[in-house]
């Protein structure tokens, strides 16, 4: 017990402690805001993985630890996409996820916002034209917001996704 | 260690005139044989006592346009790190092989996948199940075939993946995925339960098939190394490594050392956040959530570190064919070797921690045991199979970059339970903080990288392996014509990994999957390709 109260004591505060974002915001368009609106201070994400190569998996992964820690601004992960008020996509969307991701969509109550993550959701990135990928996730549902980046760092999807907050 | 002329003579005694030719390639012995022989040569090579062969990987290319014809290969490994090929050919229509499955187990998922890619059938194969190919894949798409084209549009047909069923009283099934309660990769595992123990688990993947393989043969070789980047973002520069040391040894550039010993180092800081994380993650599904926390804010450090040298927290853009495009500054090496003892002191603080907790001890003792006999038969290494009395690791046993200057020791544990393999982890961090810290003393001055001259003969093919964070990473490169890759093998060891999963959970209980899985973490990008 001491061990671990020692420790805590010694690690003290680290969140917050990341380099700003250095790539430009995403745009978030005002009636993206509007339809985010009726969720207030929370946002609760389903990530869903389409076929990524699990870059962006690891940096949605690292906003939960305690240097970005985003659930200090509301924003938690479901378990369910019942439960969610936004899906993040990553990945080109494969030919076998094709079906799970309409899926998801479905299941997911409204207003289900949808935030394309990574270069391969927004455009299939360097898996563009392969037989095995069936185009980006605005061809299958539509899409809110997009975020560019190879994987972007954990800095600039909390920023964006703050944006889609309203703040 | 194991002779190889030696091992060589020995089958060639063996088999007589059977082995119609036995040649060196870059090193490697490769024997070939009439495929109707095959079977019995592999099993020989698996099984003499003098050999003991583990499959390492099987893989097949068509030859066309050169030459209508495939081409299968065997690999594998004698004793710890020493390599022999076995090699056949199926000429004009030719399409059926004899399976070796039912001698060597570890060619299970290989055989399918090359019948999937392929659509080269092993006779003999107790399960042609489609592997990648989803059941709405149209019938007679072969993606690897070199008159189907990359970006060919799928149709789509009706089909039903028949599970394997247990049938009985009070048993019933549990479908879990393709999409997951977390931030996880999509995967779908079956498992039939009788009360709580498992009985039967079946891991159903490929879902994030996105071709990777056919895409390389669409990149001039020196491109390959960005596509190599991202078949699992977590292995980024394994993965962009081992592409590059075949390219290497395809065109014959000499890497300066400089270079190797920072492949070495940027190798083992991948090796590093990797295993932190890791560690918080396994604690956390026993419900240990401060060691995630720990971990998680430990990990971050590190892969801001890697930012801060290259510009990518996951080292992407540093390999490049030749060398490193990346250079460490003086002020840089001192940054790291301080930030590094840091590291490591919270690191050791945290493992006193969990030692210390019984409860944490008494999830993680006797969990999941992978039984030795179990990881030797699927061909299982890295991580998990060091856990599970598997001697195995390809920085010591086929040292490549800078490992073989350096010195390291290779943690080995008998129970292939979870906390074995927990315990290889942490042992590995202080392993891989002691690699760099030597590394970055001993880094020597010079070039990064070394100008590509010549290009490689077409049909010429090279073969390279490195020890990724979760275990040996292979990769086969034949080039093709005009500066393109003919074929492009690429083996994640986590294709290796998986199927033994599904022995490693018999007898627990469905709660306690997700601490077994994750202290296995396997790959799921990098097994589906
Ligand atoms: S955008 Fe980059 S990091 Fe994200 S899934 Fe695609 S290749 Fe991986």
């Amino acid at each position: 017990m001491f061990r671990i109260i020692r420790k805590s004591l010694k690690t003290g505060k680290v969140t917050g402690q990341y380099p700003a974002p250095t790539q430009p915001q995403p745009e978030v368009s005002d009636t993206v805001r509007e339809k985010a609106s009726v969720l207030g201070r929370s946002l609760t994400i389903r990530e869903v993985d389409t076929g990524s190569c699990n870059g962006c998996e690891m940096e949605m992964n690292a906003l939960m630890n305690p240097v970005y820690d985003a659930e200090r601004f509301g924003i938690h992960i479901a378990a369910s996409p019942r439960h969610a008020d936004a899906l993040v996509v990553t990945g080109p969307v494969t030919v076998n996820m094709e079906r799970a991701l309409k899926d998801v969509y479905a299941a997911t109550p409204d207003p289900k916002l949808v935030i394309a993550l990574g270069d391969c959701a927004c455009d299939c990135g360097m898996f563009k034209g392969s037989y095995a990928v069936t185009g980006p996730v605005e061809r299958h549902i539509p899409v809110d917001v997009k975020i560019a980046g190879c994987p972007p760092r954990p800095s600039e999807i909390l920023g964006a996704l703050r944006k889609v907050q309203g703040r | 260690m194991v002779d190889i002329n030696e091992a060589v003579r020995s089958i060639q005694a063996t088999f007589g005139t059977k082995i119609r030719s036995a040649d060196r390639v870059r090193e490697i012995p490769v024997v070939t044989a009439a495929k109707q022989d095959i079977p019995a040569i592999a099993s020989h090579i698996h099984r003499a006592s003098d050999l003991r062969g583990t499959l390492s990987l099987q893989w097949a290319v068509d030859l066309r346009p050169r030459q209508a014809a495939y081409r299968l290969y065997y690999l594998f490994t004698l004793g710890r790190g020493t390599w022999l090929i076995l090699m056949t050919e199926l000429s004009g229509e030719d399409r059926l092989f004899p399976s070796i499955t039912p001698r060597i187990h570890a060619a299970k998922w290989y055989e399918r996948e090359i019948r999937d890619m392929f659509g080269l059938i092993a006779e003999g194969h107790p399960d042609l199940r489609r592997l990648v190919r989803h059941e709405h894949w149209p019938k007679g798409t072969h993606p690897l075939k070199k008159d189907f084209s990359w970006n060919h549009l799928m149709g789509r047909q009706d089909g039903e993946y028949h599970f394997r069923q247990i049938e009985g009283e009070g048993v019933f099934e549990v479908p879990v995925g393709p999409i997951h309660a977390g931030i996880i990769e999509p995967g779908h595992f079956r498992f039939s339960v009788a009360g709580e123990p498992i009985m039967q688990l079946e891991v159903r993947h490929f879902w994030k098939h996105r071709g990777v393989e056919k895409l390389f043969e669409n990149l001039m070789w020196s491109e390959g190394v960005a596509l190599a980047e991202r078949v699992s973002g977590d292995t980024s520069f394994g993965h962009s490594l081992c592409y590059c040391q075949a390219v290497e040894a395809l065109i014959g550039v000499e890497v300066p050392s400089r270079a190797e010993y920072l492949r070495t180092f940027f190798l083992e800081l991948e090796r590093l956040h990797n295993h932190i994380g890791d560690v918080g993650a396994i604690c956390n599904d026993a419900a240990y959530a401060l060691a995630l926390a720990h971990c998680g804010r430990m990990k971050e450090r590190i892969m801001q570190i890697n930012d801060s040298l290259t510009g990518s927290r996951f080292l992407r853009g540093v390999n490049v064919v030749g060398g490193t495009s990346v250079d460490l500054s003086l002020d840089g090496v001192t940054m790291i070797e301080h930030t590094l003892k840091e590291i490591q002191e919270d690191f050791s603080d945290l493992a006193r921690i969990l030692f210390h907790n019984a409860s944490l001890t008494d999830r993680l003792e006797t969990t999941g045991v992978l039984k030795e006999r179990t990881a030797r038969d699927h061909g299982v290494m890295g991580v998990v199979g060091r856990a599970s009395s598997i001697d195995r690791d390809v920085r010591r046993d086929h040292p490549f970059a800078a490992y073989g200057h350096l010195t390291f020791k290779v943690p080995i544990y008998r129970y292939g339970d979870v906390r074995a393999r927990l315990r290889v982890r942490i042992d590995e961090v202080h392993e891989t903080i002691g690699l760099i810290l030597q590394a970055l003393e001993n880094l020597p001055a010079g070039p990064i990288s070394t100008a590509m001259s010549s290009a490689p003969r077409p049909g010429d093919w090279a073969l390279s392996a490195v020890e990724g964070w979760r275990g040996e990473i292979l990769y086969f490169v034949m080039a093709g014509e005009e500066g393109k890759v003919h074929r492009c093998k690429v083996r994640d060891p986590s294709f290796v990994i998986w199927p033994a999963i599904q022995f490693a959970v018999l007898g627990n209980i469905i709660p306690d999957f997700p601490l077994i899985n994750k202290s296995f973490n396997l790959s799921y990008a990098g097994t589906d390709l």
